[in-house]
């Protein structure tokens, strides 16, 4: 279980993350979504260490989280939003580098590299250095390394970033499958079908304050289900129901310009984000 | 065991790139033997200049390479690669990683060093290198790479490298008891730059290679500069808020 208790970060007089509090349960696939410059990556950075909190903590299983910490970082894995490695290794070197920083042995390095890069598509280019990957391919062995370690938590920043469509697909059945082994993620994502898609639940934040905590389904549930789309003078003003009888008669009176579809977690983070912007 | 991984880490590099170490840890100091140790002839305190000038050339070739191998590195890896990420999160103790840094680093200067001995040692110069001038080499890289860590944590961009080496290396190069004795330096100045790491390391390993005991002061010297840089780069690795 991960515990942020009045998480906050201050870079001089810019808040960025606001007295967050946010519990996540093991095993969750647990959402952060917010518009740019929300706090989102900040709060990953946190929790992997790489920046301390002003004030407030993070908690791994009812312990604190700092940089002496080595018993709760070795359950913690991150792949962050950039290309965070080596550049100058090859990926079996970048694998075996992440493999001795975690003591896993020589042996099992090997293997597992062996059967994550088969996985990935990735094994013709074993020796190829990092420099010389294309960007969905460094992406792809950013996963590869963060897995090796079989981490009980993953904490994912924009993964599937500057992926094409089938590998962001491909990428989500890889995230579904790790988690159905009861690993705990933890998602920062642009693309908000994706948390729609994967997470258990979300929470949207907003210049870095908790705005919103619940499953998808439940915040559409609250906006509502049905949503109508009315363009008129290359504006496009959506309509909300909870009710689809409601949806269809206004609908009916909206006339040819209007159109009815189910409500998406992006319009949850659009009304909520637009409405503190 | 994380001492280990580093110096892995540095092995990798240092294969990779290694006709590019060696050349770039020979070039300046054998441009100084030619140019100051044999193009230009002069004695000193009656002996061949170039019998100075040896052990400081040695001592400043094993700062230079210990100071750029861990500079430039570490500033690329934490602001443009972002690869110093991967060690914060890892369960990798990072006293240890800095260890394995000092050690690596080290080990890169006593191989600047260890290519000029090679290089001199056709010369007959009479001069003695022994195992504690190699114990001298590899403190002062010690040193360096300890400061050239507490530059890389405070540097606010990836250029700011190369600017160090103007403002540290450099100075310390021409004026620590390398190409001139310290002792002709103006009162007060002498004593400060007397003090400065390279003019200790210098005028130790010239006192071994002159057959002469190198004395206590020196080790203290070093000693105290490794302490505090290191001292420092644990505390930033630890405590600094944004790193």
């Amino acid at each position: 279980m991960i515990e942020l208790r009045n998480l906050t970060k201050r870079f001089g007089d810019f808040t960025a993350v606001d007295h967050l509090d946010l519990t996540i349960g093991t095993g969750e696939f647990f959402g952060l979504l917010g518009p740019n410059g929300a706090g989102k990556t900040t709060t990953i950075s946190m929790m992997s260490t790489v920046l301390l909190p002003t004030e407030g903590e993070i908690l791994i299983d009812g312990h604190r989280l700092d940089r002496k910490a080595s018993a709760q970082k070795r359950k913690l894995s991150v792949i962050t939003q950039e290309y965070s490695m080596r550049q100058d290794m090859n990926m079996l070197e970048v694998m075996e580098y992440q493999g001795r920083l975690y003591r896993l042995p020589r042996k099992q390095i090997r293997e597992k590299t062996e059967e994550l890069l088969e996985f990935a598509g990735l094994a013709e280019y074993r020796r190829r250095t990092v420099r010389h990957l294309s960007g969905g391919m460094k992406r792809k062995l950013m996963i590869c390394r963060a897995l090796l370690i079989e981490p009980e938590i993953l904490l994912l920043d924009e993964p599937t970033a500057g992926m094409d469509a089938l590998s962001r697909r491909q990428m989500w059945s890889l995230l579904r499958k790790v988690n159905s082994d009861k690993m705990t993620i933890v998602l920062t994502t642009h693309y908000i079908e994706e948390a729609q898609a994967l997470c258990n639940r979300v929470a949207l934040i907003n210049r870095g304050q908790l705005q919103k905590l619940d499953a998808p389904e439940a915040l559409i549930r609250e906006l509502g289900a049905w949503a109508v789309d009315e363009t008129s003078d290359n504006d496009l003003v959506t309509r909300y129901f909870h009710d689809r009888e409601d949806a269809i008669a206004f609908l009916s009176a909206a006339g040819e310009q209007a159109a009815l579809r189910a409500t998406t977690l992006e319009d949850v983070f659009v009304v909520c984000a637009g409405r503190k912007l | 065991m994380g001492i280990i991984t580093v110096l892995w880490e540095k092995w990798v590099e240092f294969r990779r790139d290694f006709y590019k170490i060696t050349v770039a840890a020979m070039i300046s100091p054998l441009m100084y033997l030619i140019i100051f140790g044999m193009g230009i002839q002069t004695t000193s305190h009656g002996e061949p200049y170039l019998h100075f000038l040896i052990p400081g050339i040695v001592a400043m070739a094993t700062m230079t390479g210990s100071f750029s191998a861990i500079a430039q590195n570490m500033s690329v890896q934490r602001l443009y690669e972002k690869a110093q990420d991967q060690i914060m999160v890892s369960p990798t103790p990072l006293w240890q990683f800095i260890l394995g840094q000092v050690l690596g680093g080290s080990l890169r200067g006593m191989y600047a060093g260890g290519i000029i001995l090679l290089l001199t040692a056709p010369i007959r110069t009479d001069l003695v290198f022994n195992l504690l001038s190699l114990f001298i080499m590899l403190l002062n890289g010690m040193v360096f790479s300890t400061m050239a860590l507490v530059l890389s944590f405070l540097a606010k961009s990836y250029t700011d490298a190369p600017r160090f080496t103007s403002y540290i290396i450099t100075p310390m190069s021409f004026l620590c008891n390398t190409f001139f004795s310290t002792e002709q330096m103006p009162a007060g100045f002498r004593e400060i730059i007397a003090l400065l790491p390279l003019s200790q390391a210098s005028a130790m390993i010239r006192a071994i290679a002159n057959r002469e005991s190198p004395g206590w002061f020196g080790f203290a010297v070093l000693g105290a500069y490794l302490l505090i840089f290191g001292i420092i780069s644990v505390v930033f690795i630890y405590r600094k808020k944004n790193l």
